[in-house]
């Protein structure tokens, strides 16, 4: 009890102990590109304690939000590429070229981890007339425009997902903006909205406790946290080439920094992804691990990029074409 | 209900939590004080610090950081005229002037007492009726919160000092100030000009310690010779007459938090300007005038922003829904924890609401304790002469907006307005209605579209929704009706009222 007394005094003097090593030599700073308790702050404040014990050094996690997360990957870009910051991002950084955020992405980053992907689902308010991905078509083109879907503005997870949905059948329905998923799930519940494309792990809990329906999932498989719900390729296989889609989590630094600590890093934080506490959490969110670093990291973003910069351009959601930025239509 | 008893218990006979509960308190109310170090800040930190501890030991310190916090806001507020967080704003309106007539101690000792009321009053409510409130907090549709917002707004009239006009262009370019940067549902750029550091808007809490703090501290220039003033330090611990007589208020007052403290989208900040817009429509003949130092101007807001507390929690522990940006953290803090906080966590882990409601009561209490303690020693900072008591407070306001998110960015700020804050005085506007508008600038500007794309950009479908709703109704009503009565229309009608009615 005294260590734990001691400790918090420590902690809420936000003193950091420095670490006597070759690299890290002082305290690295995480940046978080979104908000306290969101889905990206969980995964990052849970990965980087095991972390920290395997680097040896601490790492001072902030979180700097604003401008769908522009805000931090400015930040860390203008910091020393000496391993001392490190960008926590999701995957919003991709799309900021053709959503017009500035002309800056994960390519001017050398990933650390991708460490997990999100799965995508369809939920819908309990007592709404449908209660799959079919009858929902058949439901908005009997009602066009009356089926309120929710959304998290130009580039986020919903507005993908409508448009990925739209290239295969007609979706003439109403999109109400939320600030994130947690706000536009806590409207669908108090039926503001119908029905909102969102992730798995947002929605578990909802689901669970009945007050939230799952529709479809946007995978090609089955999830074990959901097993009844089908995926949407089951019904629907023309979906099956954007598929696997989703969100993902990522630690990166600024490219330039040493070899060196790149390899620590790397080592680091893909050993972290192993440990048991962490795999549960992960798991237990509906996330699915991707634990990927070096080419394999570079080669999914370059996909995800390619897949999801073109499905929104199509839809007429972005405001510059991927082609001006040289990235090849999949 | 042997077992709630048992799990609500557990802190209090658990050495090591009770400590960390009294220690969180404590430090909570020291971090409140200071501007721009802020409750959501240290939760945070705590997130990563208590990671390999126990649930209980993490919640323990939040809770007491959390209730600590939000009382201790007021206490530079009272005393230096400085929010120590935005729940406190209300507080300095009425809590400065009083420490101007040299009533510091007393007014702190009120407001702590108060503050006890009102986080009493939150955690009863969270603990019997805590189902019931979040179904209907829910129930708020976007035009309700714009309503809500627009309630809000008409506390400009409360706020405006000598002229509503100036009153209504402060609140106004309030309104303006919180509209910059990133639009937050399209992300268009919003009077950025092109410049990438206004991308997240203007920090609101530099804004506030730029008004508050450090205009005061130029104001406080022309003064530079005056001595000091002597505080009466005899009556702290307010009398049992004073409590009973504000008692009704308190409880009034406490109602607005729990529920405005409980709705998702809105928290103390909000919750304690209503309900100093509320003391000061209800209390007809006040001993001082409010913005003079109206005992009611400090038993409303503090008693509110305390209350809304409990009223958080409401949402986080039915739901897995945050009531406010701290009970988001603790949210984050459960998961990390292995805990699945949303609607089954009262079924599945019943011991963690109890839990939780027993850890409030105990940080309440170390509140009235550590607040009741060493007022004496803290009253003696206004008796400072002039010339330390000012560099001071520009100190503490550089420092506070520094640690907002530090940035040099947010210590610009908060010294243009506090430049602009000075000549504003000068010049007879208010800064309260300034703040007022950045405050409820993105809840209305969210909400109001919100609603409308909802109901197909169609004004008229969206009236007849709200006259079809009757909370919306009811929220509609009380608009107009509070607007009406700030107009000499209500004047005029009630005289011919009484004429009507006085000839029989």
């Amino acid at each position: 009890m005294k260590t734990k007394l001691l400790g918090a005094v420590t902690a809420l003097l936000m003193a950091a102990a420095p670490a006597m090593a070759e690299y890290p030599e002082k305290a690295i700073q995480g940046i978080i590109q979104w908000g306290a308790g969101g889905s990206t702050d969980v995964v990052m404040r849970s990965i980087t304690p095991h972390a920290e014990k395997i680097l040896g050094g601490s790492v001072v996690m902030q979180n700097m939000t604003g401008g769908v997360g522009a805000i931090a990957l400015k930040y860390v870009g203008a910091q020393a590429a000496d391993g001392y910051t490190l960008l926590m991002g999701a995957e919003n950084p991709q799309l900021y070229k053709v959503m017009g955020l500035g002309d800056s992405d994960y390519a001017d980053f050398t990933p650390i981890n991708l460490i997990a992907r999100g799965v995508p689902l369809l939920v819908a308010r309990p007592d709404a007339p449908y209660n799959t991905f079919a009858e929902l078509v058949a439901y908005i083109a009997a009602h066009p425009n009356e089926v309120k879907f929710g959304s998290t503005g130009p580039g986020g997870l919903p507005s993908v997902i409508t448009a990925m949905l739209s290239s295969e059948v007609a979706l003439p329905v109403i999109a109400v903006p939320y600030d994130g998923d947690g706000p536009a799930l806590t409207a669908l519940q108090g039926g503001a909205i119908d029905v909102m494309p969102a992730v798995l792990g947002a929605a578990i809990e909802g689901i669970r406790a009945g007050r939230m329906k799952p529709l479809v999932l946007i995978d090609t498989t089955a999830n074990p946290a959901l097993p009844d719900v089908a995926p949407i390729t089951e019904a629907y296989p023309a979906y099956a080439k954007y598929l696997p889609w989703g969100p993902f989590f990522g630690i990166f630094v600024k490219n330039g920094t040493p070899d060196a600590v790149v390899d620590k890093l790397q080592a680091a934080f893909g050993e972290a992804t192993h440990n048991p506490e962490f795999v549960a959490l992960i798991e237990g969110r509906g996330f699915s691990m991707l634990n990927l670093a070096g080419e394999d990291a570079r080669s999914f973003l370059t996909n995800w990029q390619k897949t999801t910069a073109w499905l929104v351009f199509d839809a007429g959601a972005a405001k510059f074409s991927p082609a001006d930025f040289g990235i090849a239509r999949p | 209900m042997m077992d709630s008893l048992h799990y609500f218990l557990i802190s209090w006979f658990d050495l090591q939590l009770l400590g960390l509960i009294a220690l969180g308190t404590f430090a909570g109310i020291y971090v409140g004080a200071i501007p721009g170090l802020s409750v959501t800040m240290a939760v945070s930190i705590l997130i990563s610090f208590t990671f390999t501890w126990d649930i209980y030991p993490a919640l323990s310190l939040m809770v007491g950081i959390y209730m600590g916090g939000v009382y201790g806001g007021s206490r530079t507020a009272i005393l230096l005229n400085i929010p120590g967080a935005p729940s406190a704003i209300a507080t300095a309106l009425d809590g400065y002037p009083l420490a101007q007539k040299g009533e510091a101690g007393e007014a702190i000792g009120i407001s702590t007492v108060m503050s006890f009321v009102g986080g009493a009053i939150g955690i009863a409510v969270l603990a019997i009726a805590a189902p019931a409130v979040s179904e209907f907090a829910l129930r708020f549709q976007p035009r309700d919160y714009m309503l809500l917002a627009i309630l809000g707004i008409l506390l400009v009239g409360s706020l405006s000092g000598e002229s509503l006009m100036k009153g209504v262009f402060a609140g106004a370019l309030g309104l303006l100030i919180g509209a910059v940067g990133l639009d937050p549902l399209t992300a268009q750029e919003r009077f950025t000009f092109g410049i990438i550091d206004l991308w997240g808007g203007i920090s609101f809490i530099a804004v506030m310690i730029g008004l508050f703090g450090i205009s005061e501290a130029l104001m406080q220039l022309h003064h530079i010779d005056k001595l000091a003033i002597k505080q009466a330090i005899s009556r702290i611990i307010p009398s049992w007459g004073a409590v009973r007589k504000y008692l009704p208020l308190s409880l009034q007052t406490s109602a607005i938090g729990v529920f405005i403290g409980a709705l998702p989208g809105t928290g103390g900040d909000i919750a304690a300007l209503l309900a100093y817009d509320h003391a000061k429509r209800v209390t007809k003949n006040p001993e001082v005038p409010f913005g003079q130092g109206a005992r009611e101007g400090l038993v409303a807001p503090e008693s509110a922003n305390n209350a809304a507390v409990g009223g958080a929690f409401i949402p986080m522990i039915t739901l897995g829904i945050p009531g406010d940006a701290v009970t988001a953290i603790i949210i984050g803090a459960m998961f990390i924890h292995g805990l699945n906080p949303g609607p089954m966590l009262m079924i599945d882990r019943p011991e963690m609401f109890w839990f939780i409601v027993g850890a409030l009561v105990l940080a309440n209490f170390f509140m009235l304790l550590f607040g009741l303690t060493g007022i004496r020693l803290f009253v003696k900072i206004v008796e400072l002469p002039r010339p330390v008591l000012i560099p001071l407070i520009l100190l503490l306001s550089i420092v506070g907006a520094y640690a907002v998110t530090n940035s040099l960015m947010d210590v610009y700020w908060a010294l243009g307005f506090g430049v602009f804050g000075y000549f504003l005085k000068l010049y007879g506007y208010q800064v309260g209605p300034v703040i007022l508008g950045v405050i409820l600038s993105r809840l209305i500007d969210e909400n109001w579209r919100r609603a409308i794309i909802s109901d197909r950009e169609d004004l008229g479908r969206l009236l007849w929704g709200t006259l079809s709703s009757p909370l919306s109704a009811v929220l509609l009503a009380s608009v107009i009706l509070i607007f009406v009565s700030q107009t000499p229309v209500w004047g005029m009608a009630g005289r011919g009222w009484r004429r009507l009615w006085g000839r029989k």
